[in-house]
């Protein structure tokens, strides 16, 4: 596999502030990687590291194999998008999606194609002559990313481009960037502090707490095994129990079961437990139930399941309940 | 306007008489045709703006003070600011104390900033008095060169500037394309507060004056210390006129309230 | 990089201590011809003789009353502009905002034309048989508050709008919707929450007050002496440069001790 770019043990101190923590990361060519992780862990801070704007406290950064670490953005040929769009205001679209063309002297007849062909890539062809003011936040951001498509990056960088539109442009927009980098075949760098983003969209996901990384890998890898109790949290393992050896253990919501009468089907192997429902919320679909209850080793769990609605048991606050907790979902955890 | 808050408004009343109806009577003044600034005036005539226009020291001196308020408030910006790039953008350690001493003509009274430099830089260095002016005036104005365009400056997303050096712009470059035009607005404010405080300025001018170069408000002064006719009312009128006018610029362009007031609205 | 931010303000920083930083200091310490300590001893000297204290009273009293009609009218003004949804408001304000940018020559000029023996106030007294001869108004402490309070009023409106602004409108409803009555809700509500830029108002308005000099000069003449006529005086009349200095020290003192002072208020008031 070939890298787009590479973090050799790279910091940055900002005071008596470590902000990224000694990190060594491989972004995969063309291919789409997330940084996930909660606000405040150094996703933003990596990202200007590799794009030129923070130099690194320690560490080197590569970029297409060459080090790159004290380039200047303007040397790096890497399209970013930022989290406010930082689009010119004093400029129109296609002066907007021009401008690193006409820094590289594209000559004009060239580079209106180009132009054209970045926002045809958009959909926003039709509103070349307008200015960013009035555009919406979807198409803001549609700018943005056709600006930063048109200098043909080695590598496209995304700081939280969905987190300012609502909830449904966001899905869609979700698509549409995987569209737009399946078909440049770009390596992307997407952050972000939404796992289902981060699941929906990644080749690659890197997860990052406090400027450490936790865990990568694919999402069809990362999901079902998290490293640690912060990656399964995370990524909404609710439960958390202790094995009679003593280790940590994990199971999803989704994956207990409950039954009024004592132990009945216990159609699976593994753990059933005694406890009594503390709260239920009905979602439609599903129903999410807490349980208080004790874990093998005896210790007290509060545990969250969610039963599909149409076979969910009538519970009410107070009622005994068993909590059936199949071995075969059971996720063993490393130490933080 | 009713109003329902009968103490205030008549305060308030109070305080316009107070602020405009002086101005009322100059201008009224200015257009009598008899040669006392005596109330009600004798009759109607524009005399005293011809006597205004063709008196050499008033045409003299506004040049003068064209002159000084333009170059002066050039100065200012061509020093102030850069200074609120180093404060706002630049990797500038004490950048408050900086900022603070930019400010500080502001505090300093100004009649305490002409001695010092009539003092010191023209009896005691020898500077001749435009050349101190000069650089009195500019200094004068750095609190507004470095403040309101400082103030511009910290408007505009610094992402932005980040964006151009991103997709391959230089520092240089990118201040050029990006940010100078950001600023216009401010720095359009900047100047226009500059250039009329430095035109109304009497503290610095007067202590600074020469037979070779006065100013035209040291002049008025002058003159209505040793003169009682209607001619000041008529010079008095046309720089209202064209303060009026720098308004309206003001009011067009950024927004009257914005340049002036220091207010958002 | 740093090297690169320091070159930015070199320029500047040279021009502000060759023009203002190293003159005012010096200003105290060596005017031209003179020795050393002079200034202070003359400034000793001046603080206990009668005719320069009364200067300073004057000066401080005149200073004291401008700054109290000033907040007592522009507070009013900017409290029904910031308040007001007319479209007159804008108006108004500008109108308010207008005279800061209008040349305090032509500004105190105005009151000549009013005060003077044959303008506007005395004749009118005389029409209507109020008075026998035209009284005296200028050369007055009066003529002197008047035209200063024309000049600073602007000034005051300004910093108390910029205050009121501030101060959320639906704070005055949420106190009247609990039962203040408007006069409560003005008082308890509205006057505490713009206090802070209210003394900020009146700093700026003292602070200018005692150091003008077209107004006092045009208005007060040689009988209302002030700081800033006296300064001048004695640096281009009778050439003493000690007295000067001393004079300008006890002005700037003045003038710093105000806005000490109101820093410090604006700090208490924020903590309490
Ligand atoms: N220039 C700076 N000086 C000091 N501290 C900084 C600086 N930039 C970032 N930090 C700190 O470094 C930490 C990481 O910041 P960063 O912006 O990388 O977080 P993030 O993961 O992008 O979070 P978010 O999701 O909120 O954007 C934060 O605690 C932030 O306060
Ligand atoms: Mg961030």
């Amino acid at each position: 596999m070939t890298h787009a770019a590479r973090f050799h043990g790279v910091s940055q101190v900002f005071g008596d502030f470590t902000a990224v923590d000694n990190i060594d990361l491989d972004i995969p060519d063309g291919k789409l990687t997330t940084l996930l992780g909660p606000s405040g862990c150094g996703k933003t801070t990596s990202l200007r590291m590799l794009a030129g704007y923070l130099a690194p406290t320690r560490g080197t950064i590569s970029i297409a194999g060459v080090d790159s670490t004290r380039t200047p953005p303007e040397r790096r040929n890497l399209g970013m998008v930022f989290q406010s769009y930082a689009l010119f205001p004093h400029m129109s679209v296609a002066d907007n999606v021009g401008f690193g063309l006409k820094m590289r002297r594209v000559p004009a007849a060239d580079r209106a194609r180009r132009v054209t062909e970045s926002l045809e890539l958009v959909g926003l062809a039709h509103l070349s002559a307008s200015k960013p003011k009035k555009l919406s936040g979807g198409q803001q951001q549609r700018v943005a990313l056709a600006r930063a498509i048109a200098i043909r990056p080695k590598l496209l960088l995304l700081d939280e481009p969905l987190s300012n539109l609502d909830a449904r442009l966001r899905i869609q927009m979700r698509a549409e960037i995987r569209r737009i980098q399946a078909e440049t075949g770009l390596a992307v760098v997407l952050v972000t502090h939404d796992q289902d983003e981060a699941l929906e969209m990644s080749d690659e996901m890197v997860l990052m707490k406090d400027g450490r990384i936790q865990q990568q890998g694919t999402p069809q890898a990362v999901f079902p095994a998290p490293a640690n109790r912060f990656v399964a949290e995370f990524l909404g393992y609710e439960n958390f129990l202790t094995d009679a050896g003593g280790a940590t253990t994990t199971i999803r919501p989704e994956h207990l079961a409950l039954s009024v009468s004592e132990r009945t089907p216990a159609a699976e192997t593994g753990a059933v437990l005694p406890g009594v429902v503390l709260d239920v919320a009905y979602r439609g679909v599903d129903v999410l139930v807490t349980v208080a209850s004790a874990d093998v080793s005896g210790a007290r769990v509060e545990l969250l399941a969610d039963l599909r609605a149409e076979s969910a048991p009538d519970l009410t606050p107070g009622a005994d309940v068993w909590v059936h907790v199949p071995a075969t979902h059971l996720v063993p955890l490393a130490a933080d | 306007m009713r109003t329902r808050h009968p103490i205030a408004a008549s305060l308030a009343v109070g305080g316009y008489v107070v602020m405009l109806v002086p101005i009322l009577f100059v201008v009224v003044t200015a257009f009598t045709a008899g040669s006392t600034l005596r109330f009600p005036p004798d009759g109607f005539s524009l005399r005293w703006f011809e006597a205004a226009l063709t008196y050499e020291p008033f045409t003299s001196s506004l040049l003068s003070s064209l002159m000084l308020a333009a170059i002066s408030a050039v100065l200012a910006l061509a020093l102030g600011v850069p200074v609120a790039l180093a404060v706002h953008r630049g990797a500038l350690p004490g950048r408050s104390v900086v900022e603070g001493l930019f400010l500080s003509p502001l505090i300093v009274p100004e009649l305490v900033v002409g001695l010092a430099l009539y003092q010191q830089l023209m009896v005691g260095f020898g500077l001749d008095n435009f050349q101190t002016l000069l650089l009195g005036h500019t200094v004068l104005m750095f609190p507004y060169a470095v403040r309101v365009t400082g103030a511009s400056l910290a408007l505009i997303d610094p992402a932005v500037e980040d964006a151009a050096r991103g997709l391959g712009a230089s520092p240089g470059r990118t201040f050029l394309s990006v940010t100078l035009p950001l600023l216009r607005p401010g720095l359009f404010s900047a100047a226009l507060l500059s250039f009329i405080t430095s035109f109304n300025n009497v503290p610095l001018s007067l202590l600074l004056q020469s037979r070779d170069f006065r100013t035209l408000p040291v002049v008025m002064l002058d003159y209505v210390q040793q003169n009682y006719d209607p001619i000041v009312a008529a010079i008095s009128v046309l720089i209202l006129a064209g303060t009026v006018l720098v308004a309206v610029i003001a009011e067009r362009t950024v927004g009257f309230a914005r340049v002036f007031g220091g207010i958002n609205r | 990089m740093r090297g690169r931010t320091a070159l930015l303000v070199l320029p500047g920083l040279a021009i502000l201590l060759v023009a203002f930083l190293i003159p005012s200091i010096a200003m105290l310490f060596s005017p031209p011809g003179i020795s050393p300590g002079e200034v202070f001893a003359r400034l000793g000297r001046m603080l206990t003789d009668p005719y320069d204290q009364a200067i300073v009273v004057r000066t401080l009293g005149l200073g004291l009353i401008v700054t109290v009609v000033c907040i007592g009218l522009g507070y009013p003004i900017a409290y029904l502009l910031s308040r007001s949804t007319s479209r007159w408001a804008g108006v108004l304000l500008a109108l308010a905002i207008f005279p800061l940018l209008l040349s305090s020559v032509v500004r105190t000029f105005g009151w000549l034309v009013v005060l003077g023996s044959q303008g506007a106030i005395p004749q009118l007294l005389l029409t209507l048989g109020l008075v026998d001869s035209a009284p005296q108004l200028l050369y007055t402490p009066l003529a002197i508050v008047l035209g200063l309070t024309q000049i600073f009023l602007p000034l005051a409106v300004v910093a108390s709008y910029s205050a009121l602004a501030q101060v959320d409108a639906g704070l005055d409803e949420a106190a009247r919707g609990l039962g203040a009555n408007r006069t409560r809700t003005f008082w308890s509500v509205v006057v505490p929450l713009s206090g802070p830029g209210v003394v900020v108002a009146a700093t700026l308005v003292f602070a200018g007050a005692v150091t003008a000099y077209t107004t006092p000069y045009l208005l007060g003449g040689s009988r209302q002496r002030m700081l800033s006529t006296q300064l001048y005086t004695y640096s281009s009349t009778t050439i003493d440069w000690a007295a000067a200095s001393a004079t300008a020290l006890i002005m700037t003192v003045l003038v710093f001790a105000v806005s000490g002072l109101s820093s410090l208020a604006a700090r208490r008031g924020a903590t309490s």
